[in-house]
């Protein structure tokens, strides 16, 4: 008897499992920073998209099936990410949010590539991940050349003939920083220091007292926020009031929280768009929806270029009324003009690239808020 | 030559945090033969409690400032001091017996479970200690513009260093780990509980390492859960250049590998920062393989 119920229940689980999970939805992967040094960045892009797929499941799915988001975690780590593409990738996924730093994307993409899986990163702006020809690979965030060439006028613009430059050696921050040099060389500004620093670290006086050395009008640092907000804090325990400004992986409120507020006063960065600052009336409903789920608004543009991922994603599925890779990736390419995002009108190159300026400039104010410069 | 003197200081204040995490290392090694791997997540666990300590008993408002950061000290190494005794008693003492391996994986999960714990505790994004606890006071030596805390912090390293130092030498129990460390099963014999001796080394070496952790977020100001990996890799690296088992090397290995790293950013490269600082290891190994100070073995511990 007990053996014919475990000889039926195996039938039940071979039948049934896979029909079960295969027909009824379709799964949006999610690939995101849910632990490590940018843990913030990742959980907010889930809540995003859990957000998302809980709308288009109240409305009407997609093709009659609901949506899945199944998110996977890649620690901001290249090793990481490349095993939870590995997972993520034979758990039948039509297509991939993500995801965040450009060095994590880039040991993903072939993964997704070879499994025909679509890519859409929120915040792998590095230049190089969208000029190896992979079809399946798009990203609705800039690419650094863009916000090289937006860096150099901006400090031309506010007239500074003597630069530092300091990166920190990831795929993005370096690529930021040798665009931002040859343009400047170009234009014949003087780089007066170029080098790199150790992210993670505690203590950056050492690095600041050598920049210092080499007394620049101004400092480019093309890193992420958690650095910028020590070297902020660190440059004014050593009362040296040089102007910073910071590329876009500065944006993000805690930036001024590990500075302080007197510290951060009046550091520039360049970046999408806030949040807040979002002009579409999509993003305003977004945003009210968000805050009444969550109770607060999205701190980070990223979390909402993710979602503007999966809007695209979704809507292309409606349009080719399919899932299939090929059908998909040409809809993006080819056929999907200023579609309404969050973050302003959608459209894809060629290449995977996003078509139009993005970029803005940003100055922290005496009491931390970030705002928009004409 | 001012230059040199501020990434000296610059220098110095990085490595009496470097040398306070150390001596958790290498005391723990001493006695055991392990490296401790949780011991930097005992570091980041006590930057933690620092900061919550701080801002639901709100001390320094009630006391003076310094006496409240002292207060705040002594609670915060009492704290952790329970944290690793616990993970001595849990992770380590049953494997004492297995070979070598399993106690040092036994230390990685204890690692792992730490930080990912603390993330999920205290959540993902950076915390950040309240502005203004410290005084942000420059002192001038010699027309040399030293920030007060980078002196208070050297100093207070310094201090519970040879407080340490002379708490191994002079005291009953200091005689007792000491002898331990150097044959457990003679010790043993000795009438030593070496079971008692292990425990100590787990109150005194993660006390070190948090209140060096509220050290660092008391200055720095900002910290997170992964912040423990970088400052133990570093303070492991120092107790191998000063001889790992030894108290004083761990701490002329710190402040030196401090040193090095500040003065290796200022006239070589910073981004090989690292690699310099590795590479004097590396130097300094092949000449002295036991690390500057690591020859005396009959005063291991």
């Amino acid at each position: 008897m007990k053996r014919v119920f475990i000889a039926l229940m195996a039938l039940c689980l071979l039948a049934g499992v896979p029909t079960l999970a295969a027909a009824d939805s379709v799964k949006i992967g999610l690939m995101g920073p849910m632990t490590g040094p940018w843990a913030s960045e990742g959980q907010e892009m889930k809540q995003v998209l859990d957000l998302l797929a809980e709308d288009l499941n109240a409305k009407r799915g997609l093709l009659g099936k609901t949506v899945e988001v199944v998110s996977e975690d890649d620690g901001g780590d290249p090793r990481t990410a490349a095993l939870a593409a590995q997972r993520l990738a034979t758990q039948g996924i039509v297509a991939v949010i993500g995801t965040y730093g450009s060095s994590v994307t880039e040991a993903t993409q072939n993964i997704y590539d070879e499994s025909k899986i679509i890519q859409i990163a929120n915040g792998s702006t590095a230049i190089r991940l969208t000029e190896k020809g992979l079809k399946y690979f798009f990203r609705t965030c800039p690419r650094d050349d863009e916000q090289g060439r937006v860096a150099v006028q901006t400090i031309q613009k506010l007239g500074f003939k003597k630069v530092a430059i300091l990166h920190d050696n990831t795929t993005y921050a370096k690529g930021l920083a040798d665009e931002a040099k040859g343009l400047l060389e170009k234009e014949g500004v003087e780089i007066v220091f170029y080098d790199a620093l150790t992210p993670g670290e505690r203590d950056y006086t050492a690095i600041l007292t050598k920049m210092k050395g080499a007394s620049p009008d101004v400092v480019f640092f093309t890193g992420y926020y958690p650095e910028a907000g020590l070297l902020l804090r660190q440059k004014k325990e050593m009362n040296w009031p040089v102007p910073f400004i910071g590329g876009d992986a500065t944006n993000n409120p805690d930036l001024v929280k590990i500075a302080g507020k007197d510290a951060a006063e009046g550091f520039y960065f360049l970046s999408a768009p806030l949040p807040k600052d979002l002009p579409t009336p999509e993003a305003k409903a977004f945003l009210a929806e968000f805050k009444k789920k969550y109770g607060n608004e999205p701190a980070s543009i990223y979390a909402v270029l993710a979602g503007d991922g999966f809007r695209v994603i979704s809507a292309a599925i409606e349009a080719v009324k399919s899932t299939d890779p090929d059908a998909l990736a040409d809809y993006l390419h080819n056929k999907m003009k200023d579609f309404p995002g969050l973050t302003g009108t959608l459209s894809f190159n060629e290449k995977g690239d996003r078509v139009g300026e993005v970029y803005r400039v940003y100055k922290v104010d005496a009491d931390g808020n970030f705002i928009l410069q004409p | 030559m001012e230059e040199f003197f501020q990434q000296l200081t610059n220098g110095l204040a990085v490595g009496g945090i470097y040398a306070l995490i150390a001596l958790g290392y290498t005391m723990v090694y001493g006695v055991l033969k392990l490296i401790n791997f949780a011991h930097g997540d005992l570091f980041t666990i006590g930057s933690y409690l620092g900061l919550t300590l701080l801002t639901s008993l709100s001390l320094t408002d009630r006391l003076a400032p310094a006496a409240g950061v002292l207060v705040l000290a002594v609670m915060v190494m009492g704290l952790v001091a329970v944290v690793g005794a616990l993970l001595e008693r849990v992770a380590y003492r049953p494997l004492r017996q297995s070979p070598r391996l399993s106690a040092v994986v036994s230390a990685l999960g204890a690692s792992i479970f730490f930080s990912n714990a603390l993330m999920l505790i205290y959540g993902a994004r950076f915390q950040v200690y309240p502005q203004g606890i410290l005084p942000k006071v420059a002192v001038n030596i010699f027309g040399l513009y030293v920030p007060l805390v980078r002196i208070l912090i050297l100093a207070a390293s310094v201090v519970m260093m040879l407080a340490l130092y002379f708490f191994i030498q002079k005291t009953r129990i200091g005689t007792a780990i000491r002898a331990a460390a150097i044959d457990q099963d003679a010790a043993r014999l000795m009438g030593i509980d070496v079971d008692r001796v292990i425990l100590f080394v787990f109150l005194i070496g993660p006390a070190l390492g948090g209140v060096a952790g509220l050290m660092v977020g008391l200055h720095y100001g900002q910290i997170n859960f992964t912040m423990g990996w970088v400052y133990g890799l570093k303070a492991f690296t120092a107790a191998i250049l000063g001889g790992i088992g030894n108290i004083p090397g761990a701490m002329v290995g710190g402040i030196l590998l401090g040193v090095i790293e500040a003065l290796g950013a200022a006239y070589l490269s910073i981004a090989w920062k690292d690699a310099i600082a590795f590479g004097v290891l590396i130097i300094i190994l092949i000449v002295r393989p036991t690390g500057l100070l690591g020859e005396r073995v009959a005063e291991k511990v």
